[in-house]
């Protein structure tokens, strides 16, 4: 059978496969303890096929469309109870009533979608035919709501991760002379690390810089997400018109009120190069995460400034350093560095992993970001990587 | 994350225990803030139990010394462990949040 499709199609198909591993399966294990019945499931309905993403006495996974029963609901507003699917004609032949598990009986509750159309159903079904009491029809009601909700706020944190994963920027910047690669994983839908990278006009009217950016907003989720967008476009609009070191100490400034409001702080390193001359201006606030390397060794590009959001004002200023061709330009955030006991000796000792002249500055960040997610970090993971060419 | 409180009259010591991170943060806070708010602003934190501190650990204990200062007291940590002292000094906090060696010394002046 082909159903048209449909934006709640469209929406359960979206879910269904971003769908956290046992995201729903306390709503349905108490529908499956409530009602007694040997099988409860959190059904999505999509274009062909229904995908079981939470379920009790039943395999979670995708059935044809056609075999389903909770596609009827779906097109419902309110429950739809069957006593008997034997007795149905609409059901009477699908392979779970005719062959095993040999289901008779059936309740389901649409669950409705940020679209508005209803996009799955919570159902319950039995190996006898029986019937719901009305408070037990309420019951069945009130738990599709709940699910509804847990749905709605899911989505909701997810387009938060997406607007904040199209806020990276994902082209080559316009200048010559750079490749460059960058890349952030967060611990959950949205967090509070991000990267940057764009063109500015130097102050001094020597040409075009390339400004690269990493930032840590203290805490993780949407919270601090919220927090690094600001840093972010606060930090892009001072960029524009002053060196490095100003551009900090104003952006500080200007987001200080909202740092302190929410306790929060953030670390940040921005450097501005010259992709010509290799000529690098840096400030760290409080990151302390940003290394030169080549196979000659390392050096750190730090300073002792504070991070943005200190109950005390600092005076970020520009250090200056000189990016060879040979050199990676390595910054990464904490949750990298977490990963690595918080030790230099650790990060030099797996340097010659990303110093492979042959690796592009895209595989060298997925090997960073990889490594640390494999390794169980449990924050935000970021890593920005440039070289001259 | 479970922590010890003693009350000393002059001071109160605090003493969290285990991974200092987003789960043990807010509780840790809204204690000091507590304290601070009952007049207790003369805090010291002894972290020899603490063996990992994340951004929202530090945050914590920023938060907490910003109260502490404002009703004119101080917020001190002592006895950090070297995961807290790397972090500690990577960040740069240890400018205003330097860590003595033991709780004795973080109360010399008290």
């Amino acid at each position: 059978m082909v159903m048209p499709p449909s934006t709640g199609r469209q929406e359960a198909e979206a879910i269904a496969i971003n769908v956290p591993a046992d995201r729903y399966d306390r709503v349905v294990r108490l529908a499956q303890a409530i009602f007694g019945a040997p099988i409860a499931a959190l059904n999505l309905i999509g274009n062909d096929s229904q995908f079981t993403v939470a379920s009790v006495g039943f395999p979670k996974g995708q059935m044809p469309v056609e075999d389903s029963v909770c596609r009827v609901t779906v097109q419902e507003d309110e429950i739809l109870e069957v006593r008997d699917l034997r007795e149905d004609q609409r059901f009477s032949s699908i392979p779970s009533v005719t062959g095993p598990p040999r289901v008779r009986f059936y309740a389901g509750i649409p669950v409705r979608g940020q679209s508005g159309q209803n996009i799955g159903a919570l159902c319950i079904l039995d190996l006898v035919p029986r019937t719901l009491g009305r408070q037990q029809r309420e019951m069945l009601a009130d738990l599709g709501a709940l699910l509804e909700r847990e749905l709605a706020v899911q989505e909701e944190m997810d387009l938060a991760g997406q607007v904040q994963q199209l806020m990276l920027p994902t082209s080559a910047p316009d200048i010559d002379g750079v490749e460059i690669a960058g890349r952030v994983q967060p611990a959950r839908e949205a967090g509070g690390d991000y990267f940057d990278w764009f063109v500015v006009n130097d102050p001094g009217g020597a040409g075009k810089r390339l400004q690269v950016a990493l930032g840590d907003v203290m805490g993780k989720g949407l919270a601090a997400s919220l927090i690094a967008s600001e840093v972010r476009a606060v930090l892009r609009g001072h960029s524009r018109y002053t060196d490095v070191g100003d551009a900090i100490t104003r952006t500080s400034m200007t987001t200080r009120h909202d740092l302190e409001a929410n306790n929060r702080f953030s670390t940040l390193w921005v450097g501005r190069l010259d992709p010509e001359t290799g000529e690098l201006d840096y400030v760290d606030a409080g990151h302390g995460l940003a290394i030169i390397a080549s196979d000659r060794g390392y050096r750190r590009l730090d300073q002792d400034y504070l991070p943005l959001g200190m109950p005390i004002e600092d005076n970020w200023t520009r250090a200056t350093d000189l990016l060879e061709k040979d050199e990676l330009l390595v910054v990464v955030s904490d949750g990298v560095f977490d990963v690595l006991n918080d030790s230099f000796e650790e990060v030099e000792a797996r340097l010659n992993d990303i110093l492979d002249p042959g690796l592009s500055c895209r595989q060298i960040v997925d090997r960073i970001v990889d490594f640390a997610v494999s390794n169980a970090a449990t924050d935000d993971v970021t890593a920005l990587v440039v070289r001259r060419v | 994350m479970s922590f010890e409180e003693v009350d000393q009259g002059t001071h109160v010591v605090l003493a969290p225990e285990g991974k200092f991170n987003l789960v043990a943060a807010p509780p840790f806070k809204a204690r000091i803030d507590d304290l601070v708010a009952a007049g207790k602003s003369r805090l010291v934190v002894d972290l020899h139990a603490i063996d990992f501190i994340d951004s929202s650990g530090l945050g914590a204990l920023i938060g907490g010394l910003k109260s502490a200062r404002q009703q004119g007291g101080d917020l001190r940590i002592a006895a950090a462990g070297p995961q807290v002292k790397a972090v500690l000094k990577l960040t740069n906090l240890d400018r205003i949040l330097s860590p003595y060696e033991s709780v004795e010394e973080a109360l010399h002046d008290w």
